[in-house]
């Protein structure tokens, strides 16, 4: 019986069979992921007519793209958004999670509330803060900066400030789950490590130099790079809240794609062309990263 | 699993809670599907006038399915809704074999093309005659020569049009409307700041620069905004066309023309753009007459500022005018209409409109159905009872919904039928005509710019938030950038 | 959850002026985060018992009067019902299809492992970086010229091939005791048998975990769904409310009531199996 069953399930036919059960998923991933992404490196060679390519044209897609000064500002914006996404949206989920962390009592009501914000709809959170940041007589910011005596602001219409409103009403969706994480990386660390630091002398200042941050940190370098890449591809966010505007200071290389897509111009080549700039820098991103992250285990 | 179903027993429980709330008032507009075809009766009546529209049978033998992207949207005054209701229950009796299917569809170039391609776009749909060129070139609409052919249509477009709608020789399109620009006007406000007259007109600006001081005055009395300016976009280049017109940006400054050598070319950088451009600065800055969000303010915010009383003045069109009365709430008889403000060098008012055109799957059936359509609903130049018993129901469902009725600006070449579309209107008014007099009478209409204007106003809306939001902008900058950029596009497009 | 200190502050610390200000302080600091999460939640509920009227003119969070029948009157009149069906029938195939595809793949990549698995998983970690929406022109190319616009096929399919779930699974499938699956195997299973009978069944919480994000995502995506589904009787909550914000269609006040509507199956969601996803992030340290 048993070797039968051995024989049956031979070498190769378990292969065959694993690939079998694996393929259904994979015909799935290539159609919907990696299919699309070589198909932009053809598309951004070609014109394109309707939804059709017509004639190949080398390059001309991504020198036309570099050309206009749109995609200029687009760039820099991305890194603009990469950059305020660094300050607001890295640091204030591990202020929240150091903040909860020292909490008993109210500690699960205060988590809930802080994660619920991140299973709403992004498209629902985004028009909710609209209206808040409105600079008309609905705008709840401005109501309230006018109880403390502050005059009347145009958030969005501000050249200044309009990216890192958009990080922080991206961060207020996300902040809630990100510190869920890192709470749980504090709750494991060994809580003799805080009691023999104590014996030793150390305050509650010490011990979270030399005890808390460490430990954030080592969380923090995965979650930061997922970070950077998400946000580097912020597109819904500028596009429902001010278009890319005011003067193009909110657009990003996501949104310009867009819009050469299925913004009034119907220039696919373009827009794929844009999508492989964008899928370009973030494998730049993705390297650095594994080299950052190789070397911090050589360390250890 | 078990906690799954669970999930859709609650979801389910909410919406039942939701729409028990109801009670037993039965709201505008009943439980009309979106897109579905079997759309239940709203609760009001159609317009009597409905009841002229001939039910003799037109056509038995034509037999196809048509669906309808022109139906009013979900949100639509019940009085409208039944309108169409109505016209819908006569295309059934003229053409007993023909299955209308009501879908209602707010077109966007974006949303068009993957409908179009997938087969799923309505028969008829309305897009702006910004489009129509570009749905030809990409082959994104059907070919109807044939069946305006057959209803002897084709000589009565005029020619403007057949250059607007067709493409060699071929026409893919009809003209539904036409607009023109002018000035919407909130006469609370204008009462409320002191600018009537003794016999109830409101002082509105003729110029330009009258417009920045009644928008100060109004600023200073009233505390609202004088002026509500919609800059998100694509619309604050499209308003800021006509602005630059009536600084003399036309004819040998014009902001499209071609050169020498049969080039496209764009000059949005000449004297009279600038002094335009500096012009809508100081509205922000110097005279501070606009509304606090320019930039995010749409066309639908401009009317909901203009229509709650938030803002006096609307660069808006007159196929607007039910936006912020019946739309937003202003009263009928507090609003007003009044001419695009001139300029120092000519007193021009943006005129565009919208059309008909068809899905690239229409048949010549589906072809000639529709038009048996568009002609019950009073779109074509014929003039019989079927036709006039539709602009009269058309009349009276705006009249019931608190819209101002207006004689249309005539998109066909048909002395009669525009005579008869200003008779009919005058029959319904609901208005007091001395609000509209100059709007209707000293006018000089001039077309949009011929070629890729929304990527125009895209460009030239760029320039317009960077003045208004930074108080120490470059003008000739920003315009240089505008200049740049959609020459290049022009380069791409046109010239190469 | 026991009332034992496990931050900084522990409970051997003595309780001095200076810590028991310092909890204070935290305490503070915690109600903002509240504040900040919820205030604006309740405020969009407020705003839509307020007419456009109201909404464009008043200053005043709460409203003049609550009165439900504005949010009924919104409902009915864009007939949300329809939208709130279509939103399930996504939800629902999307589950099918992240459950079964990105589970066995999964089960292919943590348990079966046949030669060349690697390759795989390096494709799939690298669709975790580059999602389909940077490559969303040639994705609607083929959608279209395959003529499966209009119908949730795609976007069904679509939750079949998420890397986020399939990294899900698999670090749960990879927990398994090797021995469980061996003895399935000498039992005479075939591999298909074993993830149906074994690992299915022993996988039952992380099938809760995607089924719950899989349902959040297909209510709350819209980009591929507006591409896909666009204006047609198909169409989603969040499809609709996209077209809302894009197409100046709608009023300030219906808007914000849509807005409100939009976010109820979530909201109610989340409090079904609050335990089940918060527990979820603890264990693996990603978030949906």
């Amino acid at each position: 019986m048993k070797k039968n069953s051995r024989r049956r399930f031979g070498k190769w036919r378990q292969e065959a069979s694993a690939w079998l059960i694996m393929l259904p998923g994979i015909i799935l991933f290539a159609f919907f992921l990696w299919a699309p992404l070589l198909q932009s490196v053809r598309m951004s060679l070609y014109q394109t007519k309707n939804i059709e390519l017509t004639n190949f044209i080398g390059f001309d897609n991504y020198i036309s793209v570099f050309k206009k000064s749109d995609f200029l500002q687009a760039l820099r914006n991305t890194f603009s958004y990469t950059l305020w996404s660094l300050l607001i949206g890295f640091l204030i989920p591990i202020f929240m999670a150091l903040a909860i962390g020292e909490t008993v009592r109210g500690k699960g009501f205060i988590r809930t509330a802080s994660y619920i914000p991140n299973i709403l709809p992004g498209l629902a959170a985004v028009l909710l803060w609209s209206a808040f940041f409105s600079a008309e007589k609905s705008g709840v910011i401005n109501i309230l900066l006018a109880k403390l005596g502050i005059d009347r602001m145009a958030f969005l219409s501000q050249e200044h400030m309009v990216i890192p409103i958009i990080v922080l009403i991206a961060t207020w969706k996300g902040a809630g789950a990100t510190a869920l994480i890192y709470m749980a990386g504090l709750a494991g660390v060994n809580p003799e490590l805080y009691e023999a630091a104590t014996i030793d002398g150390a305050g509650i200042w010490k011990r979270i130099r030399h005890i808390t941050l460490p430990a954030i940190f080592n969380l923090g370098s995965t979650l930061l790079i997922l970070q950077i890449i998400s946000i580097f591809q912020i597109m819904y966010e500028p596009m429902v809240l001010t278009k890319g505007g005011p003067d193009n200071a909110s657009l990003s290389l996501m949104l310009l794609m867009w819009r050469y897509a299925f913004g009034g111009r119907m220039e696919f080549g373009k827009a794929a062309a844009m999508g492989v700039i964008i899928s370009l820098i973030l494998l730049v991103f993705t390297g650095l990263y594994t080299i950052v992250n190789r070397r911090k285990t050589e360390w250890e | 699993m078990k906690r799954h179903i669970r999930f859709l027993a609650v979801a389910a429980a909410l919406c039942m809670l939701l729409t028990a709330c109801n009670g037993g008032e039965t709201p505008a507009g009943g439980t009309e599907t979106d897109g579905g075809g079997n759309s239940s009766l709203p609760s009001a009546a159609p317009p009597a006038e409905l009841d002229n529209i001939s039910g003799d049978v037109v056509d038995a033998g034509l037999t196809c399915t048509l669906t309808l992207g022109n139906v009013p949207p979900d949100l639509a005054p019940a009085a409208e809704k039944a309108l169409f209701e109505g016209y819908i229950a006569a295309m059934n009796k003229q053409y007993p074999n023909v299955t209308v299917v009501p879908a209602y569809y707010s077109y966007t170039l974006s949303s068009y093309v993957g409908m179009a391609r997938g087969g799923t776009a309505p028969n008829i749909f309305q897009p702006p005659f910004t489009d129509p060129q570009l749905l030809i070139s990409q082959e994104l609409v059907a070919d109807v020569t044939g069946a305006l052919q057959s209803i002897d249509l084709l000589d009565k477009f005029s020619p403007s049009f057949i250059e607007l709608l067709g493409s060699e020789g071929r026409i893919y399109g009809l003209p539904r409307d036409g607009y023109v620009l002018g000035l919407h006007l909130n006469l609370n406000l204008f009462e409320e700041a002191g600018l009537m007259t003794e016999d109830g007109l409101p002082m509105y600006p003729k110029t330009l620069q009258e417009l920045a001081e009644v928008g100060r005055t109004i600023r200073e009395k009233t505390g609202k905004a004088g002026l509500v300016f919609p800059a998100s976009e694509t619309y604050g280049g499209w308003l800021f066309t006509n602005i630059a017109w009536n600084f003399g940006a036309t004819g040998e400054y014009a902001l499209e023309r071609v050169d020498e050598d049969g080039r496209w070319i764009c000059d949005l950088t000449s004297e009279p753009v600038v002094a335009a451009l500096e012009y809508v600065k100081s509205l922000r800055w110097e005279y501070d007459i606009l509304n606090a969000d320019a930039t995010t303010t749409d066309w639908a915010g401009a009317h909901s500022a203009l229509g709650t009383g938030e803002a006096a003045m609307n660069f808006a069109a007159d196929d607007s005018v039910a936006e912020p009365t019946a739309g937003k709430g202003l009263a009928v008889d507090k609003f007003a209409l009044a001419p695009f403000p001139s300029g120092p060098k000519g007193s021009y008012s943006l005129s565009g409109g919208t059309c008909f055109m068809f899905s690239p799957d229409t048949t010549h059936d589906q072809a000639v159905a529709a038009l048996g359509f568009l002609k019950i609903i009073g779109m074509l130049p014929f003039m019989d009872d079927d036709v006039i018993a539709g602009m009269r129901a058309g009349a009276a469902a705006k009249r019931e919904r608190g819209a101002p009725v207006l004689p249309p600006i005539p998109a066909w070449n048909d002395e009669d039928f525009i005579a008869k579309q200003r008779e009919i209107a005058e029959e319904y008014t609901n208005v007091d005509m001395r609000l509209y007099d100059d709007f209707f009478h000293n006018i000089l209409i001039k077309a949009e710019e011929p070629v890729f204007a929304q990527q125009l106003y895209r460009e030239l809306t760029s320039a317009v938030q960077r003045v208004i939001t930074r108080e120490d902008a470059d003008v000739l900058r920003a315009l240089e950038r505008a200049q740049e950029a959609f020459q290049e596009y022009l380069d791409d497009e046109m010239n190469s | 959850m026991s009332g034992a200190r496990t931050g900084v502050i522990r409970d051997f610390d003595s309780k001095t002026a200076g810590v028991k200000i310092g909890l204070v302080f935290v305490y503070l600091v915690c109600a903002v985060i509240v504040l900040i999460s919820l205030f604006p939640i309740f405020w969009v509920f407020m705003a839509g018992f307020k007419d456009l009227k109201e909404y464009m003119s008043s200053t005043a969070i709460i409203p003049r009067a609550l009165d439900f029948s504005r949010y009924t009157k919104t409902w009915n009149q864009l007939n949300i019902t329809n939208n709130y069906l279509n939103s399930l029938y996504h939800a629902a195939g999307s589950v099918v299809c992240a459950l079964i595809f990105n589970g066995l793949l999964a089960y292919g990549l943590a348990i079966l492992k046949p030669r060349g698995y690697k390759a795989v998983s390096s494709l799939v970690m690298l669709s975790l970086l580059l999602p389909a929406t940077i490559s969303i022109v040639p994705l609607f190319m083929n959608i279209q010229n395959l003529k499966l616009g209009g119908f949730f096929i795609p976007l069904w399919m679509a939750a079949g091939a998420n890397a986020f779930f399939v990294v899900l699974f698999r670090q749960f499938f990879e927990a398994f005791p090797p021995s469980i699956i061996e003895a399935s195997r000498i039992d005479g299973c075939s591999p298909l048998q074993t993830f149906y009978k074994i690992v299915m069944p022993l996988s039952k919480p992380i099938c809760v975990v995607v089924t719950i994000y899989a349902i959040n995502g297909a209510w709350s995506d819209f980009l591929l769904p507006y591409l896909v589904l666009g204006n047609g009787k198909w169409q989603t909550v969040m499809v609709r409310l996209f077209i809302f914000s894009t197409q100046q269609t709608i009023n300030y006040d219906d808007l914000m009531r849509s807005v409100v509507f939009s976010m109820i199956p979530p909201i109610v969601l989340f409090f079904l199996f609050q335990k089940q996803l918060t527990e979820n992030i603890v264990m693996s340290g990603i978030k949906g």
